[in-house]
C-alpha cells in the first residue's frame, strides 16, 4: 500500500514541522530585550505578579524595549530544582524568584550574578532582609517578597470564647484547651525548618540553629540546636501541646483545614494572608498574631522569610526590570494585594499604603512582628533543604507520638550534621 | 528472550553494487543503535563510572571515592526505608490490579448486545490522564473530611495518614493502568479459538469451570505480560507520588525512585544519584537474567 | 447459553452474581470520572460539604480554568508529542526487527545482545544523565527532547521480531525474486501481515508518551513547550483553594479523549482482535 506509506511519511514530515514550530524560544524581535522571570507566585499572588509584569511591560518596558517574560514553575523548591537542573545548560533564566532554601546552593554556584556586582542601590530595603540574604559573597539576592511566619487564628470564635491570641507557647496551650473543650480542633499543622528557624532563633535574644550565622557567614560546620538546647526546649512545649488532646499532625491540606473551620488555629506565612481570606470568604473574622514564644527568654523577634530574585545576568535591561519590582511603587501593589510586607522602607511613607493598614490592620502585624526583631536573626541555609524539612516533620511527628525528646534532638542533629559534612566533602 | 532469527541469504545482489548490500543493515539498525548509544549505554555508563568517584553537586569531578558513595547509600536511612516502602507498595498494587483487571475482562468476555456499556466504561481510564488522576484523588482523598470517607461511611486519613496514604496510593496505581490492561485482556479473551470453547463446553464445562479451566489459561500468556509490566510499572513508580503526597506523609510514600528523584534533583547529591542509580542497573539486570532462566526453563 | 433447556437456581444466582458484580466494578471505575465531572461545577462551600453533586452549578469555574492562555498548547504538546514518539518508534523498532529477522551482517548478534541488555536500564534511574545529555543537545523545549528517551523500546523490538519470526521466510523470498526492495516489502507486506501487533505497540507507546510527568517537566522550562500531564499540575488553582476550577480544568483535558475512545474503541478493538 503505497497510500499507507506516503499517508505515514505525511504524518512524519506534518509531525517534524509542528515540532520545529512549537519549538522555537521567544524570539528576540530587533531592539527588544527579553528578560525571563521564573516565578513562584501562586494562588491570589499569581495575578498581582501578572499586573505588575504587565504594567511594566507597557510603561517602562515600552520605552526602554524590554520584556519581561514570566514564568510559572512551581513552588519556591520547584524553582530551585529547574534552576539547578538548567545549569550549565544554558537555558537560565535571567532571574529566578526563589527562597531561603536556595541559598547554599546558589552561594556555592559560579553562576550566581550578586546583588553588588549588579550596581543596584540597596539603601531602602528592610535592613533584615538584606541581611537575611547576605553571605560571604556579598548580598546573594534581592529581597522581593518579604514575609513573616504568622499565628493565623479564627478571632470568630476566639471572640465568642473569651480567649485571645497567645503571646506565648504556655498561654497557647490553655487556649487550647478553651477552643478544644468547645468541640473545634484548636491547632492543625507540624513544624518544619521554616517555623522553628524562628522558635529556635527567637531563643535566648538570638540563638542560630547551625553556625557561621545558619550558613550565612560561610557553609556550616556544626549543629547548633541540640547542643544549645534550643531545640528541646521547644519540643517539651510543643508535645505538651499536642497531649492536649486538641491538635491535629497533619503535613497537607492544613490551610484548608484552617479556612473551612475545621480547625481554630496554625502557623503560615504572612504571604498567604490574602489567599486565605478570600478562601474563608467571610465565613469567620480572619485573626493574625505573632508567633507565640517559647518562653520568657526567647525575645529575638520572627525570621524574615518569603523570596528574593536571584539574578544570572548581568545587563542593564536586568537592572532595569529589577529596579522596577523594588521600587515603592511596585511594592505597595504587590504587599496590598497578597500580605507579603514591603521590602522598600519608602513605600511606608506613602499616605496611600498608611491608608490601606489603617483599614487592613492585618497586612501590618508581620512588618511591625519584623522591626521588634533583632537585625542577627537569620533564616537558615543548609544543603539539601528538602530532605531535612521533610526530616524535621518526621521528628516531630515523632516526638509528639511519645520518642524521647534528647534521643529525638539527638537524631536530628545527626542527620542535619550529616548533610553538613556530605555536601563539605563533596564540593569544598 | 530467545527469538527464531532465521538468515536470509540474499538471493540478488542490489543494482546499486555490492557496496549497499554491505551497509544496508547497518543503515537499518542505525537509528536503534544510536538512540540506545545516547539514552541507554552512555548515561549507565557515565552513571556507573561516576559512583565510583566524589562528585560536587555541579558535576565536577572531585577525587575518587571507592565505595564511599555506595556506603553512604546504604547507611541512609531514608533509602533503607524506600525500599521497604517501594516492596510493601508493590505485594499490596501487584495481586490487586491483576485481580480487577482480569476480573472486568471476564466479565465482558462475551460480547452483547449491551455490553459496550461496560467494556467502555471499564477502558475509560485510558482517556484520564496520570496527572488528572493524581489531582483528582488528591481531592478525593484529601483526609477525614474527604468525598470517599463521606460516600463510603468510612473514617480514614488517606493521604495525611500513613497507611492510608499507602492505600490512596495502591487504588490510584490501579486505576491508571486499568484501562490499558483491560483492553488487552479483554481483546485476548475474545481472539480465542472459539471452537476449543465450544468443545470444551459440549464436554460440560460450564460457567466458572469454563473461565478458569479453559480461557484463563489459554490467555495465560497476556496475563503474565500484564503481570510482568504492573511489576516493573510499581517497582520504578515515581511521577504519582511526587503529585499526590510529595513522599509524604513522613515519607511514608516514598519509594525507590521517588528517593532518586529528591536526592538527585533537589538535594543535588551526586554521589547517592549515581550509586543509587547503578544498583538500580544490576539488579534490574539480575532480574532480567532470572526473568529468562525461568522462561527458557519452562520451553 | 447454549444446549441447557432446564435453568437451575444455581445458574441464576451465577448470572445474577456476575450482573451485580459488574455493575458494581463499573461504578467504582467510573467514579472518580464522575466526581471529576461533577466537582467541576462546585462552589467552594460544596467542597466542604462532601457531596457529589454541587446544590447549583457553578460555571464560573469553567471560565476561570480556560482563561488560562495555554490549554490549546498543552493539548497539541501532549497529542503531537503522542503521535511523534508512535511514529518514530515505530519506525526505529520496525527496521531493526527486518534486520535482525531477515538479513545477515558481520556483527548481528553483537548488536542484538546490545540492544537487548537495554531492557535492563530503566529510564527512571538514568534521569539525570538523559537530561544533560538533552540539555546538551539543545533539546530543551523542543517536542524532540520531549520524545528522545521514548524513540526505541528493545522489548517492543522483540516483540516484533517474535511476530515477524513467525511469518517464516517464503513470503520475503518471494518478494525478493519479484524484484521487490526491503523496504516495499516491509511497507507492503510485513506491517500489513503484523497488523495487530505493530498497532497495540503504537497504541501503547501513545499511552506511555501521553502519560509520562517527570520527562516532560524536567525538559520544559515555558508553558508553550508544556503538555497536558504538566501543564494541569501548574495552573496554580490548588493553591489558590480553587479546586472547582481545577476539575473544570481537568474536565477540559480530559472529554476530548473520552469522546475519541467513545469513536475509536470499536477499531482498536477489531484490530487488537484480529489476531
Amino acid at each position: 500500500m503505497k497510500k499507507t506509506k506516503a499517508v505515514v511519511i505525511l504524518v512524519l514530515a506534518l509531525v517534524m514541522t509542528a515540532s520545529a514550530v512549537f519549538a522555537g524560544g521567544v524570539e528576540e524581535s530587533s531592539g527588544i530585550r527579553t528578560v525571563t522571570i521564573w516565578h513562584c507566585a501562586q494562588g491570589a499572588n499569581a495575578g498581582v505578579f501578572s499586573v505588575l509584569t504587565e504594567s511594566f511591560n507597557s510603561t517602562v518596558g515600552k520605552e526602554e524595549g524590554i520584556v519581561i517574560n514570566s514564568i510559572y514553575q512551581g513552588k519556591a523548591g520547584d524553582v530551585l530544582t529547574s534552576v539547578n537542573a538548567a545549569a550549565g545548560t544554558g537555558n537560565l533564566p535571567d532571574i529566578a524568584m526563589m527562597d531561603a532554601t536556595a541559598a547554599t546552593d546558589m552561594d556555592h554556584s559560579d553562576y550566581i550574578v550578586t546583588v553588588d556586582q549588579l550596581g543596584i542601590d540597596t539603601k531602602y530595603i528592610l535592613p533584615c532582609g538584606i541581611s537575611s540574604y547576605t553571605s560571604d559573597k556579598g548580598l546573594l539576592a534581592l529581597p522581593f517578597n518579604a514575609s513573616a511566619l504568622l499565628y493565623y487564628y479564627n478571632k470568630t470564635l476566639y471572640d465568642s470564647l473569651g480567649v485571645s491570641a497567645p503571646t506565648t507557647l504556655d498561654e497557647m496551650i490553655e487556649v487550647a484547651k478553651v477552643v478544644g473543650n468547645s468541640g473545634v480542633t484548636a491547632f492543625v499543622g507540624v513544624p518544619a525548618t521554616y517555623e522553628l528557624s524562628t522558635f529556635i532563633g527567637a531563643q535566648n535574644g538570638l540563638s542560630y540553629m547551625v553556625n557561621n550565622r545558619n550558613g550565612h557567614d560561610g557553609a556550616p560546620t556544626e549543629v547548633l540546636f541540640g547542643k544549645e538546647g534550643t531545640y528541646a526546649a521547644f519540643l517539651e512545649k510543643w508535645k505538651e501541646l499536642y497531649d492536649t488532646g486538641y491538635y491535629n499532625p497533619l503535613v497537607s491540606g492544613v490551610t484548608g483545614e484552617f479556612t473551612s473551620g475545621r480547625c481554630a488555629a496554625m502557623l503560615a506565612s504572612s504571604s498567604n494572608l490574602s489567599t486565605i481570606i478570600h478562601a474563608v470568604d467571610g465565613a469567620f473574622e480572619v485573626g493574625v498574631a505573632r508567633v507565640p514564644i517559647v518562653n520568657d527568654q526567647a525575645t529575638g523577634g520572627t525570621v524574615i522569610s518569603g523570596g528574593a530574585l536571584f539574578t544570572f545576568t548581568d545587563n542593564d535591561a536586568v537592572r532595569t526590570v529589577l529596579e522596577y519590582l523594588i521600587s515603592p511603587e511596585s511594592q505597595i501593589i504587590w504587599a496590598q494585594t497578597t500580605g507579603y510586607v514591603p521590602v522598600n522602607m519608602r513605600a511606608y511613607e506613602s499616605s496611600g499604603y498608611k491608608a490601606f493598614l489603617r483599614e487592613n490592620p492585618l497586612y501590618k502585624v508581620a512588618y511591625e512582628a519584623l522591626l521588634d526583631s533583632n537585625p542577627g536573626l537569620a533564616n537558615v541555609w543548609v544543603p539539601s533543604a528538602y530532605s531535612i524539612y521533610y526530616s524535621f516533620q518526621s521528628n516531630v511527628a515523632a516526638v509528639l507520638e511519645g520518642k524521647d525528646i534528647d534521643t529525638a534532638v539527638a537524631e536530628m542533629e545527626a542527620i542535619v550534621q550529616n548533610a553538613i559534612d556530605t555536601f563539605a566533602a563533596q564540593n569544598i | 528472550m530467545t527469538c527464531a532469527c532465521k538468515a536470509y541469504r540474499l538471493p540478488l545482489v542490489t543494482p546499486s553494487g555490492s557496496l549497499k548490500y554491505k551497509i544496508k543493515p547497518y543503515l537499518f539498525i542505525a537509528p536503534a543503535v544510536i538512540l540506545a548509544a545516547l539514552f541507554w549505554w552512555y548515561p549507565s555508563a557515565k552513571g556507573f563510572v561516576s559512583s565510583f568517584l566524589t562528585m560536587s553537586n555541579s558535576g565536577k569531578v572531585m577525587g575518587f571515592a571507592g565505595l564511599k558513595n555506595y556506603i553512604m547509600l546504604f547507611s541512609d536511612r531514608n533509602f533503607l526505608k524506600s525500599i521497604w516502602t517501594t516492596l510493601r507498595f508493590v505485594l499490596l498494587f501487584v495481586p490487586l490490579n491483576t485481580v480487577l483487571t482480569v476480573l472486568a475482562a471476564s466479565l465482558t468476555r462475551r460480547r452483547s448486545k449491551l455490553s459496550f456499556i461496560p467494556e467502555y466504561l471499564f477502558f475509560s481510564p485510558v482517556a484520564i490522564s496520570l496527572s488528572a488522576y493524581s489531582l483528582l484523588f488528591r481531592e478525593m482523598f484529601r483526609g477525614e473530611a474527604s468525598v470517599v470517607n463521606r460516600i463510603f461511611g468510612l473514617d480514614s486519613g488517606w493521604i495525611t495518614d500513613p497507611t492510608g496514604a499507602m492505600v490512596t496510593l495502591v487504588i490510584l496505581g490501579v486505576f491508571l493502568d486499568f484501562g490499558i490492561d483491560y483492553i488487552l485482556l479483554m481483546c485476548a479473551f475474545r481472539s480465542l479459538d472459539k471452537n476449543i470453547i465450544e468443545a470444551a463446553r459440549i464436554d460440560g464445562a460450564g460457567g466458572w469451570s469454563l473461565l478458569f479451566g479453559v480461557e484463563l489459561p489459554m490467555i495465560g500468556k497476556t496475563v503474565m505480560v500484564t503481570v510482568f509490566l504492573a511489576l516493573k510499572d510499581a517497582l520504578l513508580i515515581c511521577a504519582p507520588i511526587i503529585i499526590l503526597t510529595e513522599g509524604g506523609p513522613f515519607r511514608s510514600t516514598e519509594t525507590i525512585m521517588f528517593y532518586y528523584y529528591v536526592e538527585a534533583f533537589k538535594s543535588g547529591n551526586r554521589a547517592i544519584q549515581n550509586s543509587l542509580s547503578s544498583l538500580v542497573l544490576v539488579i534490574a539486570a539480575f532480574a532480567m537474567i532470572i526473568y529468562e532462566r525461568r522462561g527458557r526453563k519452562r520451553q | 447459553m447454549s444446549g441447557k433447556t432446564v435453568r437451575k437456581p444455581v445458574d441464576t444466582f451465577k448470572f445474577i452474581l456476575r450482573k451485580v458484580l459488574l455493575v458494581i466494578l463499573a461504578a467504582m471505575v467510573v467514579f472518580p470520572l464522575v466526581y471529576m465531572l461533577s466537582s467541576s461545577l462546585f462552589r467552594p462551600t460544596d467542597f466542604n460539604r462532601l457531596h457529589l453533586f454541587p446544590d447549583t452549578p457553578n460555571f464560573a469555574n469553567y471560565a476561570k480554568a480556560l482563561s488560562h492562555r495555554y490549554f490549546g498548547h498543552y493539548m497539541v504538546n501532549s497529542v503531537g508529542t503522542a503521535l511523534f514518539a508512535a511514529v518514530v518508534r515505530s519506525v526505529v523498532v520496525i527496521l531493526a526487527a527486518f534486520a535482525f529477522t531477515h538479513l545477515r551482517f558481520k556483527g548481528k548478534n553483537f548488536f542484538l545482545g546490545a540492544l537487548v541488555l537495554t531492557l535492563f536500564v530503566p529510564q527512571e534511574a538514568i534521569l539525570y544523565q538523559n537530561y544533560r545529555t538533552v540539555a546538551a543537545l539543545g533539546l530543551i523545549d523542543t517536542w524532540t527532547g520531549i520524545v528522545s528517551t521514548s524513540l526505541f523500546s528493545a522489548a517492543q523490538m522483540l516483540l516484533l521480531m517474535g511476530a515477524f519470526s513467525g511469518i517464516g521466510k517464503e513470503p520475503y523470498d518471494a518478494a525478493r525474486i519479484d524484484g521487490a526492495t526491503d523496504l516495499r516489502y516491509i511497507a507492503n507486506v510485513l506491517i500489513p501481515m503484523t497488523g495487530p501487533v505493530v498497532l497495540t505497540m503504537g497504541i501503547q507507546t501513545m499511552i506511555t508518551t501521553f502519560n509520562s510527568y517527570l520527562w516532560p517537566l524536567l525538559v520544559t522550562n515555558r508553558p508553550q513547550s508544556r503538555t497536558i500531564q504538566v501543564g494541569i499540575t501548574m495552573l496554580g488553582f490548588v493553591e489558590a483553594s480553587d479546586i472547582g476550577a481545577q476539575m473544570a480544568a481537568l474536565t477540559i483535558v480530559t472529554v476530548p479523549f473520552l469522546v475519541v475512545l467513545a469513536l475509536a474503541k470499536k477499531r482498536i478493538e477489531t484490530a487488537l482482535i484480529r489476531s
